[in-house]
């Protein structure tokens, strides 16, 4: 748990095109390995980030429903894409496109999670910024948390019926917005 | 031996537990001078970006294998070497993705020609099947038809069998009164010789008998003109007999055919042969059969 609460300043911090945020954390989400660039943009010493769980850089305008789609997909063992916008210890935030996948050992075994963040497109945020939006309002209507999670992720299932995309399918539709392949 | 010695043994051990494949490993602290935060950075970096791409590279094959072609491979982060490769794994990619839509647009062209191919059997069948059941329903009309031919055929053969039976009685009648007739033309002479003998006494038996020879006479010549009546009528029967069953022969002959069309349209259960209807339906059984298995 933090010690101490961060006060998002609004301020945008931005890393290059070239630059990959690397984190690894245990199974249960405990911070392992953190590379240069993550302790930069996150403004944080590594020994005060390794050990900590991840939610260390958790920005209050993440929806809920988002981790609970990201814990329930590694649980079954597979990858997951997802704009996130990330808290840093000076009250920056950050923006990344997060691919967060197992670390499996030579018998299969989950032995971790592993974390590649790269530069977002500005479409994308703006997208993603949108969505989570909506879902953050429905999730502040329920007070406890539980039920707050429930209702974030039911709209996201509502948004994603609506399009006729998947959750997968939505994430690639931004990520190559204004691209063709 | 240099005092960085652990701190190089470090590293080695690092790049040892990478090259055996283990790309969880990376460079401990080493100590806070300038070159052993360096050379940690270094080398974490190296693994971080081949970590990076093992990831992408298994990840974006698998998920080409799966289908999920909008899954791409992320080439950001990916300098040099590492960005080729990606690109041309991006590019495989692409190539796959390319295949599996042909591959569904020729599934789609073969669904596309069963659907036709089962509306046009449809058509086909179902023209069949009405045409079939217009035919049968013709042929038992014709049928029905033919029967009371043949009926009102034997009834008029009847008649005309009658009429010259009649006609033979005439025949026989006449020759009776022709026989009275004669009879009584010698009867009338015998009676105006004897009146002549007579004299004046039988002069008015005399005009009675010639008035009963005028009588006979007139008889005579009258039933010889019913004769050669009767014969034309006789001649004239002998002659619708020959027709009407001539008539009733062909229209049993034309019953028998209508019989092998009825049977054609809707089968035989004595030689146990398939009508034209149930063919038709068999046909878009069948042709149904084919198209599940086509479109599977
Ligand atoms: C490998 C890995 C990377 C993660 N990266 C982030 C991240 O960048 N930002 C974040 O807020 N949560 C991240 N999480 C999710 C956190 O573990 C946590 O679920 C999330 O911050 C929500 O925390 P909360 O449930 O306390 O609100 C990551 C989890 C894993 C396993």
């Amino acid at each position: 748990m933090k010690t101490t609460q961060v006060r998002p300043t609004g301020q945008e911090r931005k890393f290059s095109d070239g630059e990959l945020i690397v984190t690894k954390t245990d199974t249960r989400g405990i911070l392992t390995y953190a590379n240069d660039v993550f302790l930069r943009i996150s403004a944080l010493d590594e020994e005060e980030a390794i050990g900590q769980p991840h939610n260390l850089i958790r920005h209050p305008d993440m929806p809920r429903a988002v981790f609970k789609l990201l814990w329930d997909t590694l649980k079954e063992r597979r990858e997951i894409f997802a704009y996130v916008v990330n808290l840093a210890a000076d009250g920056a935030h950050y923006w990344v496109f997060a691919h967060v996948t197992p670390s499996f050992d030579d018998s299969g075994r989950v032995v971790g999670y592993h974390s590649n963040r790269r530069v977002p497109s500005r479409s994308a945020i703006a997208a993603a910024d949108e969505l989570y939006g909506v879902l953050r309002a429905a999730e502040r209507r329920h007070d406890r948390a539980q039920e707050a999670v429930a209702a974030g992720y039911a709209t996201l299932q509502r948004v994603l019926e609506e399009r006729g995309r998947t959750y997968d399918e939505l994430v690639w539709d931004l990520s190559t917005n204004g691209r063709t392949r | 031996m240099g005092e960085n010695d652990e701190a190089l043994y470090a590293i080695a051990d690092t790049c040892r537990q990478a090259a055996a494949g283990n790309l969880e490993a990376r460079v401990p602290y080493l100590g806070e001078s300038k070159a052993e935060t360096e050379v940690r950075s270094a080398v974490n970096d190296l693994l971080d970006r081949t970590d990076a791409f093992v990831r992408e590279a298994g990840a974006a094959s698998a998920a080409g294998a799966a289908g999920h072609f909008y899954r791409r491979f992320l080439a950001g982060g990916m300098g040099g070497a590492y960005r080729r490769a990606a690109e041309e794994i991006s590019r495989s990619g692409d190539a796959m993705s390319h295949n599996a839509e042909q591959i569904a647009s020729a599934a789609e062209s073969r669904i596309a020609f069963a659907d036709q191919l089962e509306s046009a059997v449809l058509a086909l069948s179902e023209k069949i099947a009405a045409a079939a059941g217009e035919m049968g329903r013709s042929a038992n009309g014709l049928a029905g038809f033919a029967r009371s031919a043949v009926g009102d055929a034997e009834r008029g053969l009847e008649t005309v069998t009658e009429l010259r039976r009649s006609s033979g009685q005439i025949r026989h009648a006449v020759d009776l009164i022709n026989r009275v007739a004669m009879q009584t033309q010698l009867l009338s002479l015998n009676a105006s010789i004897e009146a002549a003998r007579a004299g004046a006494a039988g002069r008015g038996f005399s005009v009675v008998a010639n008035e009963v020879k005028t009588l006979a006479n007139e008889t005579g010549e009258s039933s010889g003109e019913i004769i050669d009546q009767v014969d034309a009528v006789q001649l004239a029967s002998e002659d619708a007999v020959r027709v009407l069953k001539a008539v009733t022969d062909r229209i049993r002959e034309m019953s028998g055919l209508i019989d092998g069309i009825a049977a054609a349209v809707d089968g035989d259960t004595v030689h146990e042969t398939t009508g034209l209807s149930e063919l038709a339906e068999v046909l878009r059984v069948e042709v149904q059969r084919f198209l599940t298995a086509a479109r599977a």
